[in-house]
């Protein structure tokens, strides 16, 4: 894996497996697309899933919840913790989306960018680093993990809502890259 | 009957796996969020033990969590699969589940957990040619749909288990 497979810009994402027509799709399967994500119905990679309906009628809502809910971690930092464990797992078209969602939410794409070019060891503010190191931990070696590992987030003021938060939003990258890595591949988009 | 309207499990997976009992301090932080606890739930449910398990039966996904509870090295996580194991009938799968597939274990099998290992140990290694290996052992997409999901979810399941264990052994001051 190298840094130069990760860009901020916007990728498309093509499916390795058919998906499902939507003009062919049942009642449940739009019911679940359309509380998945506002644009399931034209995503390749909704239009798969959704061959499951059942499990992406769970899996969507935890999504949004884990990564959108009310309190607890600031958005911006979940986002940051996706992009460090989808950097981990070379998930690129992963890392893209949520570099942009991060960058939206604190207008700094420049620490996206420095992090992709230089990696996750570059210098990052004391609450971004502690987040940054324990996402990285829970992705590489879970089991290896100490109480020692809670005392840089708590160093930076991190409550223990927070640092659940952070571990669900770590702990669902562990699942959505494995679904985007391995059921299809980033592609540039079509140009207009 | 949608999965979202199903009833919930009696048992918490997360909470029984991660010895977290009612009324302690991890159960009151996990009820601060109540939507990652239902749908945790729901998606172990949904992915374990479905309404239509499609062309991927109980015992083969029970074995492909297993494995990877296994790979992962989390004990308990691999009693809780195991047992259930046990309990859908799964018995001649267990020894492959536990050690890996070796040549003598059936195709069908062995290919379903070699995707697992390969998912759960090297994400970024998959190629098409995979796919069409499970294919190929009589998969349908949406059972590798299934599957995929499955061994997803089950690495998800390991590190939320792994923060949940830091959280108790050190709660906040």
């Amino acid at each position: 894996m190298t840094a130069r497979k990760f860009t901020m810009e916007a990728l498309d994402w093509d499916s390795w497996l058919q998906t499902i027509d939507v003009a062919q799709a049942t009642p449940e399967q739009i019911a679940v697309l359309e509380k998945s994500l506002p644009t399931a119905k034209t995503s390749p990679y909704y239009l798969l899933l959704v061959h499951d309906v059942a499990a992406l009628g769970q899996r969507s809502p935890l999504f949004n919840a884990v990564m959108y809910g009310p309190r607890g971690l600031p958005r911006a930092e979940r986002e940051l913790a996706t992009v460090a464990v989808s950097h981990i797992n070379g998930c690129a078209y992963c890392a893209s989306v949520h570099a942009r969602r991060f960058a939206e939410l604190t207008k700094q794409p420049d620490i996206m960018q420095r992090l992709f070019d230089e990696g996750l060891d570059t210098e990052l503010e004391p609450r971004r680093r502690a987040i940054v190191d324990y996402a990285a931990k829970l992705t590489r070696a879970p089991q290896r993990m100490t109480a020692a590992d809670l005392a840089p987030l708590r160093a930076v003021g991190m409550t223990d809502l927070e640092i659940l938060d952070l571990t669900h939003a770590a702990a669902m990258f562990a699942w959505a890259n494995r679904l985007m890595q391995t059921l299809g591949e980033p592609v540039a988009p079509a140009k207009m | 009957m949608r999965a979202d309207e199903m009833e919930p499990s009696m048992t918490d997976v997360i909470d029984a796996v991660a010895g977290i009992a009612e009324g302690s301090y991890l159960a009151a932080l996990r009820a601060q969020k109540p939507d990652l606890v239902r749908y945790s739930q729901g998606s172990h449910d949904v992915l374990l033990a479905p309404d239509d398990p499609g062309g991927l039966s109980l015992a083969e996904r029970t074995a492909v969590a297993l494995r990877i509870a296994v790979l992962d090295e989390h004990a308990a996580l691999a009693a809780h699969y195991r047992e259930r194991l046990r309990a859908v009938g799964g018995d001649a799968l267990l020894e492959a589940a536990e050690r890996g597939p070796d040549p003598a274990t059936p195709a069908r099998i062995a290919a379903i957990l070699d995707h697992a290992q390969r998912l759960t140990t090297a994400p970024g290694s998959a190629t098409p040619a995979h796919l069409a290996a499970l294919q190929a052992v009589g998969l349908a997409p949406r059972d590798v749909v299934s599957l995929s999901q499955l061994i997803a979810f089950v690495s998800y399941q390991v590190r939320l288990l792994a923060g949940l264990r830091l959280l108790a052994e050190a709660p906040q001051p």
